[in-house]
Formats: structure tokens, C-alpha cells, sequence
């Protein structure tokens, strides 16, 4: 039965958990709360985000095809599609900071671009089950899932107004890429693929250096590391990687050849694989 | 890339070619410092478990200073959870829940506290606003109402995973600290049951000292095992154009609350960097 634990008379009233009268911002508590584990809650759904400013700023010659093999694959394979923003996106960005606008409130407005992707993305997908997924209706996934459909999500994180402060760097830190890695992380999906426009990650822009090197595969802690002048993913992404409890493995492959996404989904590397295994010291807890 | 790639419809701006991670990304631009949206305001964080949770004996006295203070300043609330979030975050921590879940768990708490100072301070003129009625905050303040909202960010599902241990990094103190950041509060004040920080646990330690006044920075480098205040509140506060000091004070202590509004230091003054 549940105990209720009065201090003193008027004072503190507990219910009694191994919580009760802890600081929860004391370490020896917040360690006990530890484990290597976490149930994962949807385990065969893949989660695939697909960028804004690679693939959707390119229009029906990108999108089609990519689109196409989403299909085939959801025959196979439980998917949640991600929408990023692109130009539209960077030049909100560019008005609300000429405008004044603090960090939270870019990260509320910006959002909006990745609704208008959704909308398109949903349109394009509906006649084989494309549906929006508000992120309200987080907990109805299951349903949708089993009745064949194709969930797709704007990838911005529900920070909204919320969004940590970025100093200098003004722009939200949390962005798409890093909202579908959460949905990834705390579903335990058996995979989190980004779709870009680049073979994966290289050790520049390959838009603007040509010298640059590919990566196939790279750990998080050694990608931190070497603190490459840019990076096709978020870092907030690879940061975030050396502490989740499921999503140690994410992969960038190239929509621009679509036939990767349905090998990258039977778990063949086809692109840049990133990873934190829990046991290098660069990577471990 | 090859030669037939679709092109990319891109709309001008100064702001660099490569992606949002490109250190140059803003080079080009120069863009002035954020305005302040709700510069007058007060933000204020009632604790859960070391204020609402003692019940009618702080909370009541603690509403009747609040309706005076709110004559004369523009005052927001945010609710703590408590100790109802703690048994909640314990069975959910045992069912092996992932940090997401537990703090969507911890934001019902956190939010019938809410409902409750709502239904108390009524008669003042409170209101309970929700995330979506945010934009609504003008308008309530003016109305001489005093808008009461649940202290959890609405991160939920997207909490990221912690450091250290599972429980959500970001709880009350970040969402209501965030809160004003954004808002360009004119103070932020933390009421709990403690006159402030102290070098360790004076609830355990009875030779725990009292600090007066701290960076941020220093507060984090002592690298304490326990804290008064949630620790990303100490790491937001150095990277914040805004709110670059914060109060904790002891609400138990009739007039705290009303001088610190008034700018007075009565309890522990945590400040940037």
C-alpha cells in the first residue's frame, strides 16, 4: 500500500518511493538511476529523415523517386518518415534575426517549413497510407503502424519557445536531424537513417572542397574530435549519441540514389555509418 | 555530385552557403542583439517538492504576498512537480521507461500543481496558461491577470537523453529559467524552502555553509555533488542574452518574495558567467 510520510506537523508531505526527499540534482541519485538498458518501446519501426535543403529544395526529380522506394519498402518494413525545412527554413532564419527575434522564438516560427514539407510529403504518399503524425499523437503510433501506414513528422523537436540559448550562435542547436534521432532514441528503432544528398559524411563540404574525403564509417567520439569545419548532420546529433541508451547507430546515405535506402534498411551500410559504441572510452559513459 | 543532380531552389540570404553547422554560418551577418518580448515581466518558480508539497501552511501565505506583490509587478508562475513526479519517475525508472517517457510522466505532476495555485490565486486574477495560449501572455498581463503554467518544458519525448542516470536533465527550474530567457524576463526568482545555496545539503549536513553569491561558472567547477538548482539552468545561464542572474530564495519566510521583486538580495544571487 502507498505510504504517506508527513515531516513534522505542516511540513513536508512524501509519498514514500526511493525518490522521497532525494535531490533529484543530487549525483549518487541520478547515478542509481542509471542502466545500460531502456525497454525499447517500438523495435522493428525504422525511423528515416529526409533532409530539407538536399532533398526537398530539389523538387519532384529528387522527391519521386526517393518517395517511390519509401513505398516498396513499408511492405517490408514499419517506417516513420522526418521532414527538414531547407532554404525556406534559412531565410526564416535570416528575417527573425534581423528582426531581433531570440533564439526561442526562432525555434518556434522555424517550424512551420517542415509543416509545409509534411503537408507536401503527406499529399505526395496518401494513396499508399502517408499520414501526418501531430506530435500530440505520439502515443497512437502503434495503431498507425499496424494498419500499414507511413507516419511523417516535421523533424523540428517541440522546443518551440523553449529552445536552450545558443550565445553567439544564435540559431537553435536543436534542429530536424536531432528531432528524429529522439524519436529513434526513446522508440528503440531498429535503425535511424538520414537521407541527404551526399554519399555520407565527409572531412569537408564536398559542395565546396573538392579534395574532400569521404568516411564511411566513424565512431561519435572521434567525429567530435576531430571537429571537421562542417558537418551533413546536426551536431546536437552526434553529441547526444555518446549518451542515449538505444540509438547508437545512425547511417547518412544519398536519396539521390534510392535504391540505397532499401539496402540501408536490411542493414547494409551503403553510406557513412556512424556509431558510439559503449565500450571505447572516447564514446563510453 | 553528378552532373544530372535536380538543382536546389535556394532563396538568397547573407547567411553562409554550407549547413547550419558551418562555423562561418553567420560570418556574413550582422544582426543586432535580441529584442526583450516581455521586459517588465517577473518570472517566478514555485519548487514542488520543497514549497507546494509542505501545502496550506507555505502556499497559502505564500498567495496572499504574491497578490500584493502583483500590484505592482508584472509576475508569471511556474509550477513544480514534487513529490508525486518522484514516485511517478521511480515505478517508470523500474518499468526500464527511456528518459523521453519519463518526462512526458513528469509534466502531469507538474501541472496539477498548477491547476491547484490556479484555483487559489483565482480570486486575484489567476489564470492558467497553457503552451498554446503562450502568444496570449500580453493580453493576460495587462488584464492584471497572474498566468500560472507548468514549470516542465515541453520537451516530453524529445527530452534528450541525460549525462548521468535517466531522469530528465531538463525538469521545472530549466522550463521556467528558459521561459524567461525568452521572454527577456526582468528577474527570475526560485522560491524553494532553503535560504539558498549551500555548500552541501543543510537539510543532511548541518555543517553545510551558506553562499551569498556565485557565478554560474564557479557553481559548476566547485562540481558539488548536490545542487539547489537543476544543472543545464547554470549551463543555459552562461550561453543567455537575457537573464544572466537568477534568485533562490526561502518562501517560507513572510517578505522574502516581495523584496526580491524589489531588486533586494535575501537569498542566494547566481549570475552569468
Amino acid at each position: 500500500m502507498t505510504e504517506i510520510i508527513k515531516e513534522g506537523s505542516g511540513h513536508r508531505t512524501h509519498i514514500k518511493s526511493p525518490l522521497m526527499r532525494e535531490s533529484l540534482m543530487d549525483r549518487k541519485v541520478l547515478t542509481a538511476t542509471d542502466s545500460e538498458q531502456v525497454i525499447p518501446i517500438l523495435p522493428d519501426v525504422h525511423v528515416v529523415h529526409i533532409g530539407g535543403a538536399s532533398i526537398l529544395d530539389r523538387g519532384k526529380d529528387a522527391i519521386l523517386p526517393l518517395l517511390d522506394e519509401v513505398v516498396r519498402c513499408r511492405r517490408e518494413y514499419k517506417i516513420i518518415l522526418g521532414v527538414g525545412g531547407g532554404a525556406r527554413m534559412r531565410h526564416t532564419y535570416h528575417i527573425a534575426l534581423d528582426l531581433g527575434i531570440p533564439t526561442g522564438g526562432l525555434a518556434m516560427v522555424a517550424g512551420a517549413v517542415n509543416e509545409q514539407n509534411r503537408y507536401m510529403v503527406q499529399a505526395l504518399l496518401a494513396k499508399h497510407g502517408g499520414v501526418v503524425l501531430h506530435k500530440d499523437h505520439y502515443v497512437v503510433l502503434p495503431l498507425w503502424l499496424a494498419s500499414g501506414m507511413i507516419p511523417i513528422l516535421s523533424g523540428m523537436p517541440p522546443y518551440h519557445y523553449w529552445e536552450p540559448p545558443t550565445g553567439l550562435d544564435r540559431v537553435p542547436y536543436y534542429r530536424e536531424d536531432f528531432g528524429m534521432f529522439m524519436v529513434s532514441e526513446v522508440l528503440g528503432a531498429a535503425s535511424m537513417i538520414y537521407v541527404k544528398d551526399e554519399d555520407g559524411l565527409y572531412t569537408a563540404d564536398p559542395k565546396k572542397d573538392e579534395l574532400a574525403e569521404f568516411i564511411p564509417g566513424i565512431t561519435a567520439g572521434e567525429l567530435l574530435a576531430r571537429d571537421l569545419p562542417d558537418l551533413i548532420i546536426d551536431r546536437s546529433v552526434v553529441e547526444n549519441m555518446l549518451h542515449a541508451r538505444n540509438t547508437r547507430r545512425v547511417q547518412i546515405l544519398n536519396g539521390l540514389k534510392p535504391e540505397l535506402l532499401g539496402r540501408a534498411l536490411a542493414g547494409e551500410p551503403v553510406g557513412t555509418v556512424i556509431t558510439a559504441p559503449k565500450e571505447d572510452p572516447a564514446d563510453g559513459r | 555530385m553528378a552532373a544530372d543532380t535536380p538543382p536546389r531552389k535556394s532563396i538568397p540570404t547573407p547567411l553562409g552557403e554550407g549547413t547550419l553547422n558551418a562555423p562561418d554560418f553567420l560570418a556574413g551577418a550582422d544582426y543586432g542583439p535580441p529584442i526583450r518580448v516581455l521586459p517588465d515581466v517577473n518570472v517566478i518558480k514555485i519548487g514542488g517538492q520543497s514549497f507546494f508539497d509542505r501545502g496550506r501552511a507555505a502556499v497559502w501565505p505564500l498567495v496572499e504576498e504574491l497578490a500584493a506583490c502583483a500590484k505592482q509587478h508584472q509576475i508569471i508562475l511556474g509550477m513544480g512537480g514534487g513529490t508525486r513526479s518522484r514516485h511517478a519517475y521511480s515505478i517508470g525508472l523500474g518499468l526500464g521507461l527511456p528518459t523521453g517517457v519519463i518526462a512526458a510522466i513528469g509534466s502531469s505532476t507538474s501541472l496539477q500543481n498548477a491547476h491547484m495555485m490556479q484555483m487559489l490565486m483565482a480570486k486575484h486574477g489567476g489564470i492558467l496558461v497553457s503552451f498554446e495560449e503562450f502568444e496570449k501572455l500580453p493580453m493576460f498581463l495587462r488584464s492584471g491577470g497572474i498566468p500560472i503554467m507548468v514549470g516542465m518544458p515541453p520537451f516530453h519525448h524529445w527530452e534528450r537523453p541525460p549525462v548521468t542516470g535517466r531522469i530528465p536533465a531538463n525538469r521545472t527550474d530549466a522550463g521556467v529559467y528558459l521561459m524567461a530567457e525568452f521572454l527577456g524576463a526582468r528577474s527570475c526568482i526560485f522560491v524553494k524552502d532553503e535560504k539558498g545555496l549551500y555548500t552541501d545539503d543543510p537539510k543532511k549536513n548541518p555543517e553545510a555553509k551558506f553562499i551569498e553569491r556565485i557565478t554560474a561558472k564557479e557553481l559548476l567547477d566547485m562540481n558539488p555533488n548536490d545542487l539547489v538548482i537543476e544543472r543545464v539552468v547554470l549551463e543555459y545561464m552562461q550561453r543567455a542574452a537575457h537573464v544572466r542572474e537568477v534568485q533562490v530564495i526561502n518562501g517560507l519566510k513572510p517578505g522574502n518574495l516581495t523584496q526580491a521583486l524589489n531588486g533586494d538580495h535575501v537569498g542566494t544571487i547566481i549570475t552569468a558567467p
